[in-house]
């Protein structure tokens, strides 16, 4: 394939124009720019792929939205798809660049590469954490890696926009798969004060997100005044 | 160097100094010193670069005051925003007793049940004598005329539920503390947000205030400066700013700064965001405040942790219907008839933690439900036992003083007569003849601030040289004088309400 050389090129001249972080690059193309093209890094496309998976004929991304189609946002669901690419790409020891498949222009496209996707504007400043936290979504012990073991990625919690800074996620958008508040209390009623229950406390309905955050540790809300109660909020 | 220069540099070099300080307290340690006078207008330039967000009443705190401030000022159509810095809505409020005084409701319980005769007048001598007569008549009037009519507006409109009983709580001399059905404070924050977002106010919580915005030291307040998770921001105001974020209990230093005898190892009732900043904040914008030494100490905490669950409301309701407090040797120590911080001076001057509420089965449906104390037994909190002496063993008191007490208290209900504590005694009061008898351990821990900001009988708050500030109120625990020294038990409730109600009614006129 005689465009790899030229791509590497393009990418090697680029380098130098990085801010911050040595993975993250600074490249012009907008939606219709270079193809993420996982040949270039990926001699052997078909090795990639597990034996149910079916033939593939392209050696781009994509090949892979002709099955695969992009979440419906407005669904919070686990996106198998997005998952196992994110989860391959995203460690510390390989450390691909989110741009090697992803085309941005700071502050106005974040999108797949070649593709037309558009995920929304990431401004510049915000790219720095959205990699930390995707990260920590890949391997941290937060309840963000929880989630990615179940294949959730960001628009599972965070819908059709791209998380910026300070963001936080609405009941409604975890009961969607956590099933409703009172179900929830039905699951975490204490063996021995049946009414020491987070879900069902005298402060009523409270955002899930005082104790359990995705990000970061998270807290037994409760034993900030009860301090005898025994109390722990996994993740 | 001629003179005018001299003057322009001495000038600047204010004016330099003043931004450096920038903040609010530094320039208003600069204002109490007078030397603002002559530097107002670099005051007045204080202004915030941008304005993010407008409203037309801006409130500070989601507990009764702030909800009822917002409930009426959404209700006459005002935009309506709510701030608290916590990450769950109500304050001290949500967690509060549940308790509320009032000498009539739509009801007529008191009537009902026979428990003798109330007013507006004998509620208010009631709360200016506990209050060592250091209250503000003109608004524990308006606390008393309003109390009525808040109670049975939440119960209209918000579909509050009180319980069929009411009580003679300490230093109150009728029957007139209501308890919601919850038995919880949140039986009313609840009915307020019902009414307060059925009008459109919006609650954003986690979201702190660092400063107030003022239009020098006479001008009208503007807006807020705040922070949140998304950053800093400043959020301007068309009509009013209430501020309704409660008391200083929380905070250690700023208590004893002005109680120095409450020391940081007493427990505390409240909820961790009671820390008194907004107090300050309005310090610093000319603001007056009055009574912050008057910090008070709910008798009947959990004695390990300070927290007031549903059991240490018990203590507080029983007095009426003959409860009995007796220390750890097992003899009485005060009049359970007394105010707040006699009973917990009498308390403390015992000695020894903890002293202990006893009951017996007949008080149960009389001052709470059965339901909470099989709760409560259940963890651990109320003893019970078929008999004194049994009771005295699970207390761990000497049971020979516990029997001989009780006995001697029955006697005093016969007589109608205490020769030792000289407690008022009344009809409704019920000798411990039969079991099962109960009892809960107790003891002090800061529980209310009755100081802060200095207010009118319209909610507006007053600065430093008598007058209103422009576009400012204030109502609840956040303001001083209502309860002088010394808070009656459930007035707290009416009078965060009614002066919320005024608060968020006088706002919402405001012209923008």
């Amino acid at each position: 394939m005689n465009r790899i050389p030229v791509v590497l090129c393009a990418a090697m001249l680029l380098i130098p124009a990085c801010t911050g972080n040595p993975l993250i690059r600074k490249v012009p193309p907008g939606p219709e720019a270079e193809v993420a093209a996982c040949m270039d890094c990926h001699s052997n496309v078909d090795e990639l792929f597990s034996k149910e998976h079916p033939a593939v004929s392209g050696d781009d991304i994509r090949t892979c939205f002709s099955c695969h189609q992009p979440m419906d946002p407005k669904k919070a669901e686990p996106n198998t798809f997005s998952a196992t690419l994110h989860r391959a790409h995203l460690n510390k020891e390989s450390g691909v660049d989110c741009l090697s498949c992803h085309s941005w222009i700071p502050g106005r496209h974040f999108g797949i590469s070649g593709t037309g996707v558009d995920l929304g504007p990431l401004p510049e400043n915000n790219m720095p954490l959205l990699k930390k936290t995707f990260l920590s979504w890949a391997g941290s012990r937060y309840l963000d890696a929880r989630h990615a073991k179940q294949n959730v990625t960001c628009s599972g919690c965070h819908g059709d926009s791209l998380p910026a800074p300070g963001d936080t996620i609405k009941n409604e958008r975890c009961l969607m798969c956590h099933g409703s508040y009172d179900a929830l209390a039905e699951k975490t009623v204490p063996e021995i004060f049946p009414d020491r229950n987070p879900h069902q406390s005298h402060l009523g309905v409270i955002d899930c997100t005082v104790c359990h955050v995705a990000h970061g540790e998270s807290r037994a809300y409760c034993l900030e005044c009860h301090q005898k109660f025994v109390m722990k909020t996994p993740g | 160097m001629d003179k005018e220069k001299i003057d322009s540099n001495i000038k600047s070099t204010r004016r330099d100094f003043l931004k450096v300080t920038g903040g609010t307290i530094a320039a208003a340690g600069i204002a109490a010193n007078g030397f603002l006078l002559r530097g107002s207008e670099a005051w007045a330039e204080e202004k915030p670069e941008t304005w993010n967000e407008e409203v037309d009443v801006l409130i500070v705190g989601s507990g009764f005051a702030g909800l009822a401030a917002a409930a009426e000022a959404a209700g006459r159509g005002s935009k309506t925003l709510i701030l608290d810095k916590m990450p769950t809505y109500g304050g001290n409020s949500i967690i509060n007793g549940g308790e509320y005084a009032s000498w009539d409701d739509e009801f007529s319980l008191r009537k009902k049940l026979n428990l003798g005769d109330d007013t507006s007048k004998l509620h208010m001598t009631d709360t200016i004598k506990g209050g060592d007569f250091y209250n503000i008549p003109a608004l524990v009037q308006v606390m008393v005329d309003g109390a009525p009519s808040a109670l049975n507006w939440m119960i209209d409109e918000g579909g509050l539920k009180i319980r069929e009983l009411v009580n003679r709580a300490g230093g109150h001399s009728a029957y007139r503390t209501r308890t919601c059905t919850d038995g919880i404070g949140r039986g009313y924050t609840e009915a307020l947000r019902k009414i307060a977002e059925s009008k459109g106010t919006e609650i954003r919580l986690g979201t702190k205030v660092t400063r107030i915005w003022r239009q020098g030291l006479e001008g009208p307040v503007l807006g807020l400066a705040v922070e949140n998770r998304k950053g800093r921001q400043n959020i301007r105001i068309r009509k009013a700013l209430v501020l309704a974020s409660g008391g200083f209990g929380y905070d250690v230093k700023m208590r004893q700064d002005f109680n120095p005898i409450v020391t940081p190892d007493i427990n505390c009732t409240n909820h961790k965001g009671a820390t008194g900043e907004m107090i300050r904040y309005a310090q610093a914008i000319g603001a007056d405040t009055l009574h912050l030494a008057f910090v008070q100490l709910y008798p009947f905490a959990e004695p390990e942790t300070g927290i007031l669950d549903t059991p240490a409301v018990y203590p507080f309701r029983g007095p009426g219907f003959g409860m009995v407090y007796v220390d750890r040797n097992g003899k009485r120590y005060v009049s359970e008839l007394e105010r707040r911080d006699v009973c917990a001076r009498a308390a403390t001057a015992t000695g020894s933690k903890p002293t202990f509420s006893v009951f017996s089965e007949k008080m149960i449906p009389l001052m709470g439900t059965k339901e909470e104390v099989k709760k409560g037994i259940a963890k651990g909190r109320f003893m019970t036992a078929m008999t004194i002496a049994d009771l005295a063993k699970e207390m761990d008191v000497p049971g020979s003083h516990l029997k001989d007490t009780i006995s001697r208290h029955n006697q005093y209900l016969a007589d109608k007569k205490d020769p030792e504590f000289n407690k008022p005694v009344t009809a409704m009061m019920v000798p411990m003849t039969e079991g099962p008898f109960y009892a809960v351990a107790q003891w002090p821990a800061v529980h209310h601030t009755m100081g802060g900001l200095r207010i009118n009988e319209s909610a507006q708050v007053i600065d430093i040289w008598g007058k209103p500030i422009p576009h400012l109120y204030a109502a609840g625990e956040i303001t001083g004088g209502v309860h002088g020294s010394n808070r009656l038990g459930s007035n707290a409730t009416p009078d965060c309400i009614v002066f919320g109600r005024i608060a968020g009614t006088n706002a919402a006129k405001e012209k923008a």
